[in-house]
């Protein structure tokens, strides 16, 4: 009678241990599943650095502002100086196209921008072209003329409405946040702080608009200490069209509404008794102060990619000499990961200025200096070919944003993307460039595409 | 809309959790067989819910791909594990 009652509790026992490692395997199951979805989330808000997350080495010089592209090809003077440049570019162009070869002036073809025929295709119509100069024509009116220039209209360096008492913050926290607040209420889509840093700086500035070289110590109303970087956000459909003149509308309008809320900044830290000078393109490079001010990374594309919106958004700033004892970090999403595998912004670029290579020092499309006048060396990063993308821009009689459209990154916030995201943090390279097939499969980030300015132009039936 | 789609999709999936506990009252299901089933009708939820955010977002090929993909995978696991069920059930009989 012993024998099967010791079985039976050995059946027992069985059956309990199993159930327990039943059990065991769906909390581990569980547990790994949380740890994952944590380490996504945490990853999605970005990883914190001390440092500006891009390498740089000791030979990286300041840009000077008469080699930036929009600027060269703005100033009649700097091309009579520089004819080596334009030879140059000509030489290239005949070398790549010696079938389809124009000759090619950076200042004389600029000058003609935006005047030629409408087109009889969609998206070059008159009434796209009319969308596009009225999407400009606010940050036109906001900067006396220029988005380029220095030292006008709402960027003036004039401390005009400065209050002589200067409010004192309980915190750095509390300074951080209410200008934060503030950037909200004007309409800004992200704000970060950073400290000024002069290799982000032009040396010397220079505006096209009056020929005139700028100088920080002898021309500047004072030191800046900190730079409040503001980003807005370009419209999704039509940025979906591009190359076409529908895209240069939301551009234009980004423009008009980066101005507004830096210029709207300035004048709330002025009142609280701060020095401070709106910025749009002028002053500094754009893109690293808003990756130091955790914005976003920097990108194939030479844009920066940010958080839920990709590469569609416009960067301003505000140079102020409020200074804060904190400042945003650095953040990285794994941007830089991603675009090493997908290439789609490259693939979708018209006049091939995007690299298919790899980040480098220094440009790796010619090392010929009349020819990479222009390029930063000492920072690894993707380096583009920015002349080839200004001269598609003067072909197209409008601007291109084929990189912004094509992007992966580039989507609506919809919830399916965000896990999409979260996703592409936590996964390896080898799932990065099956993402970007996805995505294409999918039927995301296709450019010149004409339904996408037909379905535009039913849009305002919704609102 | 959007919103509308959440609310809807808390119904169906309240519904689904339902049916799947009364299959159980009727079948004694082991784990694997409760794995199909849980996954089959999660692809199923989730494919409905890409395909009607890709619609409200003007992307109508990614609402398409959606429901092949995920949905379609779905319909898949939960034919096989009903198929499990009903031979499972032979056979006790």
């Amino acid at each position: 009678m012993g024998q099967p009652e010791k079985k039976e509790s050995g059946n027992k026992l069985n059956a309990s241990r199993r159930r327990f490692l039943k059990l065991g395997l769906a909390g581990a199951g569980v547990a790994a599943a949380a740890a994952g979805g944590i380490t996504a989330i945490k990853r999605m808000e970005g990883v914190p650095h001390d440092e500006f997350p891009l390498p740089m080495r000791d030979d990286f010089k300041r840009i000077d502002q008469r080699n930036q592209i929009n600027v060269f090809a703005n100033s009649k003077v700097l091309n009579e100086k520089h004819p080596e440049r334009n030879r140059s570019f000509n030489t290239q162009l005949k070398k790549e196209n010696p079938q389809g070869f124009k000759p090619f002036h950076f200042y004389e073809t600029r000058s003609k921008f935006m005047t030629k025929p409408f087109r009889d295709s969609p998206g070059y119509s008159q009434l796209e072209r009319a969308l596009a100069i009225g999407g400009f024509s606010s940050a036109m009116q906001q900067l006396d003329g220029g988005i380029d220039r220095t030292n006008t209209g709402v960027s003036s360096w004039e401390q005009h409405m400065l209050t002589p008492n200067q409010y004192t913050f309980d915190s750095a926290r509390q300074a951080a946040i209410s200008i934060k607040s503030a950037a909200r209420v004007y309409g800004a889509l992200r704000c970060g702080i950073t400290k000024r840093d002069q290799r982000w700086d032009y040396d010397p500035m220079y505006d096209a608009g009056i020929e005139r070289e700028l100088n920080w110590e002898r021309d500047f109303p004072f030191e800046p200490k900190t730079v409040i970087v503001v980003l807005v956000e370009m419209d999704y459909h039509a940025m979906g069209s591009a190359p076409s003149w529908m895209a240069d509308a939301t551009v234009g309008d980004a423009y008009a509404n980066a101005i507004k809320i830096v210029g709207q900044l300035t004048i709330f830290l002025r009142q609280l008794g701060y020095q401070a000078v709106a910025s749009m393109n002028d002053m500094g490079v754009n893109a690293p102060y808003a990756i130091a001010a955790g914005l976003g990374e920097g990108a194939r594309n030479g844009a920066i990619i940010t958080p839920k919106h990709g590469p569609r958004v416009r960067i301003s700033k505000v140079y102020t000499d409020l200074e804060l004892v904190e400042y945003d970090k650095p953040r990285t999403f794994g941007v830089a990961s991603f675009c090493l595998n997908c290439k789609r912004c490259a693939d979708s670029c018209p006049s091939k200025a995007i690299t298919f290579g790899d980040q480098s020092w220094e440009p790796n499309y010619s090392s010929d200096p009349d020819y990479t006048w222009h390029a930063s060396r000492g920072i690894w990063k993707f380096h583009n070919d920015a002349k080839k993308c200004a001269k598609f821009w003067i072909d197209n009689d409008g601007g291109c944003g084929n990189c912004i459209a094509s992007c992966p990154y580039n989507k609506p916030d919809f919830w399916h993307h965000r896990l999409v995201d979260a996703q592409n943090v936590i996964a390896p390279g080898p799932v990065h460039a099956f993402m970007r097939e996805m995505d294409i499969f999918f039927g995301y980030g296709k450019v010149d595409d004409p339904e996408r300015v037909r379905k535009f132009w039913k849009m305002g039936a919704k609102i | 809309m959007m919103d509308l789609t959440w609310y809807i999709l808390g119904i169906l999936t309240g519904a689904v959790a339902y049916s799947l506990y009364l299959i159980s009252k009727k079948t004694p299901l082991n784990w694997f067989l409760w794995s199909g089933l849980i996954a089959g009708s999660s692809l199923i939820l989730f494919s409905i819910t890409w395909a009607v955010g890709s619609v409200l977002e003007g992307v109508p090929r990614a609402a398409s791909m959606g429901l092949l993909l995920f949905g379609l995978s779905g319909v898949t696991i939960l034919t096989l594990t009903a198929r499990l069920i009903a031979s499972q059930k032979d056979r006790t009989q």
